[in-house]
């Protein structure tokens, strides 16, 4: 009996590992700083959950119908890929908003706590010290106000 | 201005190679962050102490006037909002 049954790629599992890759990839994106940049980790959510969602039918296609699918074994693994490139770029969502409660932190229209601590030569710094003018230069007015920036470290 | 925990040497290395000219300070056991309750235990990649990121818009009187804490470490204050902030400010 003549073989009439057209074998097609499965789109589907192919499509869910480029969203996969895509979710991951997102975690680049961070890098150069955009504006909304705030929505891009729920991006990455959404394109692993979509990710996910044609994962599915690619593997429901592949075992369902694998003389027009084909190769249950690769279908297998790109799956698998594609589900670990999803779990590491949710790992990476909530690894990334495990951050402490600060409810102690100071709050607008509270005083910041006084510090003082050493600069980059060294030197002592105190608060009133980033807020007193130049000691030399007298036509330097003193800053209205300071942003202090705390950041991780260890880069 | 910038505090971490990170020591002197680091920061002032952090500097030179990407030019910031405005003060780093260094709060290497954390005192400071503690003070303004930022501490983030074995939050970093060793397992260290250090400062969840934070700012603060503090005005001569000591007064802060505006704070940005992110909810996802990825995520950065811009230079941008942080300049609207400051202009804000009377």
């Amino acid at each position: 009996m003549p073989e009439m049954i057209q074998s097609r790629r499965n789109w589907a599992l192919w499509l869910g590992l480029l969203l996969a890759l895509g979710a991951l990839l997102c975690n680049a994106a961070f890098f150069v700083n955009p504006p909304g940049q705030r929505a891009i980790p729920w991006l990455s959510v959404l394109l692993a959950g979509v990710s996910l969602i044609f994962m599915v039918r690619g593997l429901q296609r592949a075992f369902g119908q694998p003389r027009v699918y084909g190769d249950k074994i690769l279908s297998s693994i790109l799956a698998l890929v594609s589900l670990l490139l999803v779990g590491v770029a949710i790992f990476s969502f909530f690894q990334a908003r495990a951050i402490p409660a600060s409810a102690g932190a100071p709050k607008v229209g509270q005083r910041a706590p006084d510090f003082t601590l050493a600069d980059t030569s060294g030197q002592s710094v105190s608060m009133a010290q980033l807020f007193a003018p130049a000691a030399d230069d007298s036509q330097v007015v003193p800053p209205k106000a300071v942003l202090l920036i705390f950041y991780r470290g260890y880069w | 201005m910038a505090i971490s925990v990170d020591p002197p040497e680091v920061s002032r290395d952090l500097c030179r190679k990407a030019g910031y000219t405005f003060t780093f300070l260094s709060d290497p056991n954390a005192e400071v962050i503690r003070r303004y309750d930022l501490l983030h235990v074995g939050g970093g990649t060793d397992g260290h102490d250090i400062a969840r990121p934070a700012e603060f818009l503090v005005d001569s009187a000591r007064v802060v006037r505006w704070i940005n804490f992110t909810e996802d470490v990825r995520v950065r204050a811009r230079g941008d909002e942080m300049l609207v902030a400051a202009k804000g400010l009377r």
